[in-house]
């Protein structure tokens, strides 16, 4: 029965931690169609945001303004000197953010160094929920997380900001001619996308191990959600996570971390193929 | 809505890319003027209400909206800047609601301010909380209007709006755009539907192959006038 608790509170971490890995993506990709192959960069600078500030002595929470200002200013730079000019060329993105991933992990690489770095546990210590004894900093990362999607539900159903969004989406020429500024609307997303990329790195960091390569796990993951979930919509996004994060955490007990990543290429593989808009299709 | 600015098109020419559609067409557009631009289809008319809006780029020529170059500026500001568009494709945002449609580029997201059109189209107000996708194609061009309309700016440019609309809202759309231009609104409206032009226009172009080949001003016999140009 604790075993059976234990693998659920896992299935529910792991797929709400996706879920919220892949937000910065389902933005970038699912609505401007941009497919950002350094969105897993964006979670290592939020990462290495933490590092920083840990070496500096100040507390774990510091690192939030500051990785938000980084992917923020790193965010505004890539999409101001390059993504602008690729909008509704996704192919072109992918070849540019590939370049520039590349560029932001050698950086790092040669800031930081190689080695994989180890970030201190702000809440150590376990509680005990539905029987086990699971570590506290997940709870309150799990509690944080749903918190902050109802918040961005209802924020982007009911603001003015999602409705242009929405509109800029759904039909660019008619939201200029009713008045939007559809450039500057896009580059608020991109940037928004990527410090919520930023976002999840530092929620992750201290439980992965945080190295310049970091990213492209993650770069992956969101991809496979977004293509079983759908694009465009929050609702596919969590459906994404829950499939992968849900079918990754089953297999992995059972089998071995092997057999869980075999499966969430397969079930990939197997949506490109059959249901290419995902469950949650835009019509 | 009581402008004091014309809308002038000097030698306006432009298409597709390197493709030129319209050549040197000029038109103007003054305070409380409907004018039309009719033609076959094909012609070029919906390429030149898009160079006038800014979506595609114009190649030579001039658009002068008082004493400001709308060339210079981009396509979002022309609703800033006192000019309203309903295009002729693609009209409303088919994901959002009737409702969305009609209030997301106001802050205080109200339908107050569509009371006199929804009394002439009560069905847009009965399905205000529809997708707008799921609506017809006229109903869509009523949206399109309605939304265009409403904007508090000094000339409305509609592109085909009464193609798929009903006989009796095409004329209930026809009294809006009269009682408008009584209190000083300039139009500018593409149009096969020579009726809704004999009807409205103050001025009416005809369009052939991306030039202006006919224009005359309006009144009875516009019909008959347009009619023997678009034989042609």
């Amino acid at each position: 029965m604790d075993l059976v608790a234990l693998q659920g509170l896992n299935f529910v971490y792991i797929s709400l931690t996706l879920a919220l890995v892949a937000l910065g993506l389902a933005v970038v990709f699912g609505l401007l169609g941009v497919m950002n192959m350094a969105h897993g960069e964006f979670v290592m600078l939020g990462a290495y945001s933490v590092l920083v500030v840990q070496n500096a002595g100040l507390p774990f929470l510091a690192a939030l303004p500051l990785a938000l200002a980084l992917c923020a200013a790193v965010g505004w730079l890539l999409e101001f000197l390059v993504i602008r000019h690729l909008y509704r060329r996704p192919f072109d993105t992918l070849l540019a953010t590939w370049g520039l991933a590349i560029l932001i992990r050698e950086i790092v690489e040669a800031s930081f160094g190689r080695d994989y770095k180890s970030i201190d546990q702000s809440l150590p210590g376990t509680v005990d929920m539905f029987g086990v004894d699971y570590p506290a900093y997940r709870i309150v990362l799990m509690a944080l997380i749903v918190v902050f999607f109802i918040g961005l539900l209802v924020w982007y159903s009911r603001s003015n900001t999602g409705a242009r969004i929405k509109a800029m989406v759904s039909n660019p020429a008619l939201a200029t001619a009713v008045g939007i500024n559809t450039a500057l609307l896009a580059r608020g997303a991109f940037i928004f996308g990527v410090c919520m990329a930023g976002l999840a790195g530092v929620a992750l960091s201290p439980l992965v191990r945080v190295e310049p390569y970091m990213g492209l796990d993650y770069l992956l993951s969101s991809f496979f959600i977004l293509v079983v979930g759908g694009l465009g919509s929050l609702a596919g996004l969590l459906v994404g996570s829950t499939v992968i994060g849900g079918s990754d955490a089953i297999v992995s007990a059972i089998t071995s971390k092997t057999g869980g990543y075999m499966t969430v290429l397969v079930i990939s593989i197997l949506f490109l193929w059959l249901r290419p808009n995902g469950i949650v299709a835009r019509d | 809505m009581t402008g004091s600015r014309s809308l002038a098109i000097d030698k306006l020419s432009g298409g597709y890319g390197d493709i030129t559609v319209i050549r040197d067409v000029s038109l103007t557009v003054e305070p409380g003027k409907v004018v039309f631009v009719t033609g076959r289809n094909g012609v070029g008319k919906t390429t030149l209400i898009k160079l006038i809006a800014g979506q595609l780029a114009a190649q030579s020529g001039n658009i002068h909206f008082g004493d400001r170059d709308l060339r210079a500026e981009p396509p979002h500001s022309r609703r800033a800047a006192g000019i309203g568009y309903a295009p002729q494709e693609s009209v409303v945002f088919d994901d959002l609601s009737v409702r969305d449609n009609l209030t997301l580029q106001y802050r205080d997201r109200d339908l107050a301010r569509y009371e006199a059109l929804f009394s002439s189209f009560p069905r847009l107000q009965e399905r205000r909380a529809q997708r707008a996708g799921t609506l017809s194609g006229g109903e869509k061009k009523i949206l399109s209007f309605c939304r265009a309309v409403a904007e508090d700016t000094d000339i409305v440019m509609l592109d085909e709006p009464t193609e798929g609309v009903q006989p009796e809202n095409i004329e209930r759309m026809a009294s809006h755009v009269a009682t408008d231009a009584a209190q000083g609104r300039g139009f500018l409206i593409v149009e096969q539907n020579l009726g809704f032009a004999e009807r409205l226009a103050d001025h009416t172009h005809v369009l052939d192959h991306g030039i202006c080949v006919f224009d005359t001003p309006g009144g009875p016999g516009l019909r008959t006038r347009l009619a023997e140009k678009l034989a042609l």
